[in-house]
């Protein structure tokens, strides 16, 4: 049962019908998931107009494969009860509303026990369901901010910055899934469900690894350093001639091969072979480096790296990532069809569990209401007239397809 | 040994821990939370680097007050902070007796999890087909950077790379300027969570089938999956993705706004018109709604950085969680950016229990993450500190694989095992 919307909840609902789980995602009648309406879209709209969720937006589309649709009034006795029926038969609730959303839908925890016991409750959150700051607002940014992430990125002599992508509600819901799994784990073995809350914020204190703890072992802040990493030199991102690359000078040992890829006999001088002397010397170091990077192609460049014993890597773009020799060969993308959005390329597996073709479920989103009749009858065992009187009622919605 | 927790979800697994750094670690760091038994093998000639050098510098924060100590691979923050709850025993895989060892162990685990460069183990003669012979449901968890298969399977990637390679570096930064990292390396965690549920699916998988299962993670394509939205939004707009610095590509105004003090910072997004009016009465700035520039969405996005300027003039002066309360009870989405003494002082952290104080037989007791979630019927806890190096050898291969004295003596007098390091390989 996946009660979720936006990014967080969705992702890890993904992460669960990618393995194989009847993932049964409820929606509201004709609006659908919030994000549904967030573009950018196939159909190049800038604005939606209109009453009914578009259909081809990139991020509702990928957060949602091989999901099912059930259009539901989730507000009305009737849609209550049919997600109080549907819990009972379900191994799994996972849902993102705000803390005390559920209890207001009389859905609470207790409500959902007292349909099955053995039920496993995600709810993921801004906060978590505790707290002072539970019922405060957030957006990515706010959760970044809190969550103690921005502080350490961006420039020192400039504001804090976000991640372009949004890592913590994505990793929350990472996150969530794995919770999951162990609770379900638990819950077959011993018959006993239980509520999981996840909290955004709290996911993004957990991975702040010495940011956090040299504050704590030695009272020493962590601050903002740009590209450089914290405490190193020849250590970051670096533009070339065509993009930008990671330079990652180490170890020690392996400084003569940077020099020699940098082709600057300068970069061999003593005062750089040491992590120290590199760190002392930083401006000098990018000052010798720069001329080859300038001049270089990023491939190139992460590969001359590479092929000498040295992580470098390179600033991937969407195009790059498409490309990638090593993806391809992989069989890393899968190409799926959609109704309205057509085919496009999506990335496949996070992790394939198994050099297996049916290892992990490739299928497109659903259209909204698309799976309402198929969900009740072949689920609850409804028949098609019943599921045509809660529809008639405006309980339900079915998709007619596009 | 200790006895394993009454009630937790995972704790009738045992995991052969071979991973280092951060990205096997942290799937193991969850399954320690969650109960299992973890026993973290490590190399006295080369062990976990997050240990940090044999002989640093004095004055490295990562020490308790920047002192290294006798012993500092047992005294670094990097390490402490995700090996709590595991058993932590130390082996020479290149000897024959630690072979031995070792195969014992694999014998008696349901899980083995690496995430060496790629073809290491393989090296020592560890194929998963050789594992199986040992433990024949064995779930065998490879994770190298770029997978086992593939021309770059021998590339490295550590640090920074991931989070390049991904794509996410390409889409983060200040507009108009170049690509930006973040100050962790976020491709570790999200290998590793991603992980940890897989692997929980694979012991689902073999408690039903009896099977056990090879599983090949490149943490590179567990990033790229985090891309996903854009790498399509990419092939329907032919447009590769801007950075938008903290602009929301969806509503404005969002950023970070200076705040009273040194580097203090308020972040603030209207997500919506309602939010843009009670931010605009926030600001006691009412009129600001019928500004032509910014009545609409659409209109704020043309003219954010008009915006910026105004909302910054109202928060230089004020305190960043004052202004966060304020704003928050109008029900604008708001949040000081926490820095580190923030964080751990922070009102709603400590009431839900977020940081744990874990008293370290070598550090004493400091300030660690917690268990990054709440179950209301296993809740968990961490049970002990981050091992030292082979702390638990006498343990695990006493208690636990039935080694006499005598035969711990000898491990120990050969090399093979031992609790100083022989040498230290570090990045």
């Amino acid at each position: 049962m996946d009660l979720t919307h936006y990014i967080a909840g969705p992702y890890c609902t993904k992460l669960l019908s990618g393995l194989g789980a009847d993932v049964i995602k409820v929606e509201r009648l004709g609006a659908g998931d919030g994000m549904r309406w967030l573009g950018p879209f196939f159909s190049g709209a800038e604005v939606i107009t209109g009453d009914f969720a578009p259909e081809d937006g990139a991020w509702f589309l990928y957060l949602n494969t091989a999901k099912q649709s059930l259009a539901l009034d989730l507000k009305s006795s009737r849609g209550r009860r049919v997600i109080l029926e549907l819990a009972a038969k379900a191994d799994i609730l996972v849902e993102n509303f705000a803390p005390g959303g559920m209890d207001n839908l009389g859905l609470s925890y207790d409500d959902l026990k007292k349909a099955n016991p053995a039920l496993v409750v995600t709810s993921i959150s801004n906060f978590g369901q505790s707290g002072p700051y539970r019922d405060w607002k957030a957006s990515e940014l706010n959760l970044y901010a809190i969550g103690g992430l921005m502080n350490i990125t961006g420039e020192p002599e400039q504001e804090p910055l976000r991640e372009g992508m949004p890592l913590a509600q994505l990793g929350a819901g990472q996150n969530a899934f794995a919770a999951t799994m162990a609770a379900l784990m638990y819950a077959e073995e011993t018959g006993e469900g239980q509520q999981i809350d996840v909290s955004i914020a709290e996911y993004a204190t957990n991975i702040l690894e010495n940011a956090l703890m040299q504050f704590s072992y030695s009272g020493q802040e962590y601050s903002r350093v740009g590209n450089r990493g914290y405490g190193r030199a020849a250590w970051g991102i670096y533009p070339c001639q065509n993009g930008h690359v990671g330079i990652i000078a180490g170890p020690d040992q392996r400084w003569p091969q940077v020099a020699r890829i940098m082709g600057r006999e300068e970069l061999s001088d003593p005062r750089f072979t040491s992590r120290a002397g590199r760190l002392e010397h930083a401006d000098e170091v990018d000052a010798y480096m720069l001329p080859f990077l300038i001049d270089n192609d990023k491939i190139d460049i992460f590969k001359a790296g590479q092929e000498s014993g040295l992580g470098f890597s390179f600033v991937a773009t969407m195009e790059d990532i498409l490309q990638m020799e090593q993806l391809l060969d992989r069989d890393y993308f899968v190409e799926l069809d959609h109704p309205v959005a057509g085919k496009l390329t999506y990335p496949g597996a996070p992790i394939m569990p198994e050099d297996s073709v049916d290892a992990w479920v490739f299928k497109r989103a659903p259209l909204l209401g698309e799976h309402t009749a198929e969900a009740l009858t072949s689920w609850l065992g409804y028949s098609r007239a019943q599921v045509s009187e809660l529809v008639d009622q405006g309980v339900l919605a079915q998709s007619e397809g596009v | 040994m200790q006895k394993p927790p009454e009630r937790m979800p995972l704790k009738n697994y045992r995991v052969l821990d071979l991973s280092r750094i951060w990205a096997g670690p942290y799937c193991t760091k969850l399954f320690a939370d969650m109960g299992a038994e973890i026993i973290k093998m490590e190399s006295l000639s080369v062990y976990d680097s997050h240990r940090g050098p044999v002989n640093p510098a004095k004055g490295i924060a990562a020490y308790p007050d920047g002192e290294p100590g006798d012993e500092p691979w047992n005294r670094n923050g990097w390490f402490n902070c995700l090996h709590m709850s595991k058993y932590g025993v130390t082996l020479e895989l290149t000897k024959a007796e630690g072979r031995r060892v070792f195969e014992r162990l694999v014998s008696i685990s349901d899980v083995v999890i690496e995430n060496f460069r790629q073809g290491s183990l393989e090296r020592l003669g560890y194929t998963y087909e050789e594992l199986r012979k040992h433990r024949p449901d064995l779930i065998y968890v490879s994770m190298p950077a770029f997978g086992n298969t593939g021309p770059w399977k021998g590339y490295l990637g550590y640090g920074i790379g991931q989070e390049q390679l991904s794509g996410m570096a390409h889409m983060t930064g200040y507009r108009g300027e170049g690509p930006m990292k973040s100050g962790i390396n976020h491709g570790d965690p999200i290998t590793g969570s991603h992980a940890a549920g897989v692997l929980m699916a694979a012991l689902r998988h073999r408690r039903r089938t009896g099977k056990g299962m090879y599983i090949d993670v490149s943490q590179q394509e567990s990033s790229v999956a985090l891309m996903g939205p854009e790498v399509l939004a990419y092939q329907m707009t032919g447009q590769e993705p801007e950075r938008r610095g903290n602009r929301s590509g969806w509503y404005a105004p969002a950023n970070s706004y200076p705040c009273a003090g040194e580097d203090r910072w308020v972040t603030i997004a209207a997500t919506n018109q309602d939010q843009w009016r009670s931010l605009a009465q926030a600001m006691d700035a009412a009129g600001l709604v019928d500004d032509p520039r910014f009545t609409t969405n659409e209109a704020r996005r043309e003219n954010h950085d008009g915006l910026d300027r105004i909302i910054s003039e109202w928060t230089i002066g004020l305190e960043a969680y004052d202004l966060t309360r304020k704003l928050q009870r109008l029900g604008v989405p708001a949040g000081p950016v926490l820095r580190g003494p923030d964080l751990l002082q922070d009102a709603h952290y400590k009431d839900r229990g977020t940081f744990v104080t874990v008293d370290h037989p070598q550090v004493g007791p400091k300030q660690y993450p917690g268990i990054p979630w709440k179950m209301s019927a296993t809740p968990g806890v961490v049970r002990w500190p981050s091992p030292t190096l082979g702390q638990h050898n006498r343990e695990v291969y006493g208690e636990l694989l039935g080694l006499t004295g005598l035969e711990i003596d000898q491990l120990d007098q050969t090399g093979i095992i031992g609790t100083k390091p022989t040498g230290s390989r570090i990045i």
